[in-house]
């Protein structure tokens, strides 16, 4: 038995069962702090843009829409550019970006996989600055 | 026979793995798919190694300027029925490696892409499930045969 290596774990191996995951039908569950599907909270973005500078993909895109006195921004998360490496959840400053344990992306077209949301920005108001009083001391 | 044919197929749809440029990360998890675990042969689908023989070919990697020819020259080899799947997020939309001088591109630019699996790789579960939908969409199309 000494002489010949392993076959105790070959003789146990016999009756253990197949290493094969049986779900295969169903999606499991990720592992803890997997990083998936891009979840964004509309309303507690305030479009700093921050995200957009640390995306390596380039895939965030900001698009400002002018309104009456306000702006609406629309942010925009293409999943399929998407390298999932966290960094725009981690620099965002309010905490809106969160990378979800979903990681189902399998889709017949492309242009659906995204994840997109928009609010309103209120511009603040413009004061109509009045000029200085240019006080000329008139020289005598 | 034309039923017996589309059957047939459904029931073993051999993959062909094209890489065009790809890191080396979605082909490991597609690997690691034909390995004991997650044991894709199960469903009838073999690993070939020749375009001529496959059903379903899977693309991985931004489609570089050098295998750019070599793709369209394998994809053309495949037979119809054919089914293109792009795995990851390379073919989807190039990546981080978007606006390089030597990238020619999304796949889609240069032939039909059925199913796309996003993820960067995706995880082997998603393949599988892109996989089995692919073998869903081979048996749909199974209406022309233009082998040979």
């Amino acid at each position: 038995m000494a002489k010949i290596p392993f076959l105790k774990y070959a003789i146990k191996h016999i009756f253990m069962p197949a290493e094969t995951e049986k779900r295969h039908h169903k999606l499991v569950e990720a592992p803890e702090s997997y990083r998936g599907k891009i979840k964004f909270d509309e309303n507690s973005c305030i479009g700093c843009g921050m995200c957009i500078r640390v995306c390596a993909p380039e895939a965030i895109t900001k698009k400002v829409e002018k309104l009456d006195g306000e702006e609406k921004v629309t942010m925009n998360f293409d999943l399929g550019s998407c390298t999932f490496c966290k960094m725009c959840e981690d620099f965002c400053p309010k905490k809106s970006i969160k990378l979800t344990k979903d990681y189902s992306l399998i889709t017949r077209d492309k242009s659906n996989l995204y994840e997109r949301g928009s609010f309103i920005k209120k511009l603040p108001v413009k004061v109509e600055k009045k000029a200085p009083e240019k006080v000329i001391e008139e020289k005598k | 026979m034309e039923k017996l044919l589309r059957w047939s197929r459904s029931k073993s749809p051999w993959i062909y793995h094209l890489n065009t440029g790809s890191c080396n990360g979605c082909d490991i998890e597609l690997m690691a798919l034909l390995g004991p675990k997650y044991d894709l042969e199960r469903f009838g689908i073999k690993l070939t190694g020749t375009p001529k023989h496959a059903d379903i070919v899977v693309v991985t990697g931004p489609v570089t300027t050098k295998s750019k020819d070599r793709m369209l020259r394998i994809l053309s080899q495949i037979p119809e029925p054919k089914v293109v799947v792009s795995l990851g997020s390379c073919p989807m939309s190039c990546n981080v490696f978007k606006g390089s001088y030597c990238v020619e591109g999304p796949l889609d630019r240069w032939t039909h892409v059925d199913v796309s699996i996003g993820g960067c790789p995706p995880k082997p579960e998603a393949m599988m499930e892109g996989i089995l939908q692919a073998v869903k969409i081979l048996k749909e199309k199974g209406g022309e045969d233009k082998r040979g």
